[in-house]
């Protein structure tokens, strides 16, 4: 479970499909679930997500009784769609770095000379860790969600078939089929792209020239590596 | 209109369990539209639903309910005069459309009907609107999406439900790809 990146375009998107239909995050008050999700969200989410934007907007009016509700706080992971991972802080620079986005944040936490000294110390071994290795080929890992037509799709054929798609850059992982309803299911497969090589457009190009298998195809999660 | 909980006395009843009175008035109606009344120990008798609710909220010491500043106060107004005038009674399945098109639209960015608190809104929308969310089809309640999240917000909001049914809503996956 999880929202992939929260601090992603791609992150909020899944948060904004979760709660098209729900108010809170669990259940139906507000809890420290929403909490947790809230401040991992690091800048409110584009008008576009409405959804996301409303939650947001209503999470944020119990700022002054946040510490008051309900529930224990749970890593990321445990909240969200059950086909989506969480991701967030694992893509950017050192996890101990959200602490800074606090914003329920009061003036009363000053961060002390110690956090400060060891913190900047952080950052400068990132930056050299960094400097060493720039040749690095960049690549993204892929989550593709693969739809047939109907529960009478042969799932293990439509899954060779999208194995069968080579390219310079294209490594297939590991897949497993989801349960979407009425005996229906999908195939959600993993892979490894090279940037530069490989685009969606072409994924979802090749894949769904399979007609006679495929209906549709999209992209369930996207993290650089 | 058929038996549902908009009508008054009934749907009064409801309220004043949800919101914790156990007294139970008694109501009366009046007229052709069954427009409840309630006859009070100490003065006139309050004629109307809006009115009535209004005083039951106070009764029971809950004026948070409806609203907690001068413009929450007139959202809640609002809202209950839509209610009565547009919502009750109405039968003609284009109007109802009408409706839940409005409401889809503006509760998009809101969790209640005033935005962030629970309100007398709320909960008369709810009853208001039971019997019609109740008769929906499923890819209805789908198209009102924020309806339908508001609606089962709503239902499972501590002691507002009843006895009332609950209302099933569930997002059919396989169709809501289309972005």
């Amino acid at each position: 479970m999880g929202f992939g990146d929260l601090r992603s375009a791609a992150g909020l998107q899944h948060l904004n499909d979760f709660l098209a239909d729900k108010s809170y995050i669990e259940g139906y008050v507000p809890s420290q679930a929403d909490i947790a999700v809230f401040e991992a969200v690091a800048i409110p989410p584009a008008g576009e997500l409405f959804h996301a934007l409303r939650w947001y907007n209503h999470i944020k009016s119990y700022e002054k009784q946040k510490a008051s509700l309900p529930g224990v706080k749970k890593a990321l992971g445990k909240y969200g769609p059950a086909d989506v991972e969480d991701t967030t802080g694992s893509a950017g620079t050192d996890s101990k770095d959200d602490d800074d986005i606090d914003l329920f944040g009061s003036d009363e936490e000053e961060e002390s000379e110690e956090a400060k000294r060891l913190r900047e110390e952080r950052l400068a071994q990132y930056a050299s860790k960094k400097a060493k290795k720039p040749a690095l080929v960049a690549k993204s890992s892929l989550l593709l969600d693969v739809k047939p037509w109907d529960d009478e799709t042969d799932m293990g054929k439509l899954e060779e078939c999208v194995r069968s798609i080579q390219a310079d850059g294209l490594i297939w992982g590991s897949s497993k089929l989801v349960p979407v309803g009425y005996g229906i299911k999908k195939l959600q497969i993993q892979c490894v792209v090279e940037d530069d090589k490989v685009g969606t457009d072409l994924l979802e190009e090749r894949i769904t020239a399979f007609e006679d298998y495929v209906q549709s195809m999209d992209v369930a999660a996207f993290n650089k590596i | 209109m058929a038996a549902g909980p908009g009508l008054g006395a009934e749907e009064l009843d409801l309220l004043e369990k949800s919101l914790g009175l156990t007294k139970g008035n008694k109501y009366g109606v009046q007229g052709e539209r069954k427009t409840p009344v309630l006859q009070t120990n100490s003065g006139p008798s309050l004629t109307g639903l809006t009115t009535i609710a209004t005083h039951l909220v106070k009764q029971a010491k809950k004026e948070q309910l409806l609203g907690s500043n001068a413009e929450e106060k007139a959202i809640v107004r609002q809202w209950l005069e839509y209610r009565v005038t547009q919502i009750d009674g109405q039968s003609n399945k284009d109007d109802i459309r009408i409706i839940l098109k409005d409401l889809n639209l503006y509760l998009e960015d809101k969790v209640y009907v005033t935005g962030n608190n629970f309100t007398l809104a709320d909960i008369l929308m709810y009853y208001g609107l039971h019997s019609i969310i109740a008769d929906l089809t499923v890819q209805e309640k789908e198209k009102y999406l924020n309806v339908s999240r508001w609606f089962n917000h709503i239902q499972h909001y501590p002691g507002v439900r009843q006895h009332l049914s609950n209302i099933v809503f569930i997002k059919n996956r396989l169709y809501t790809n289309v972005h």
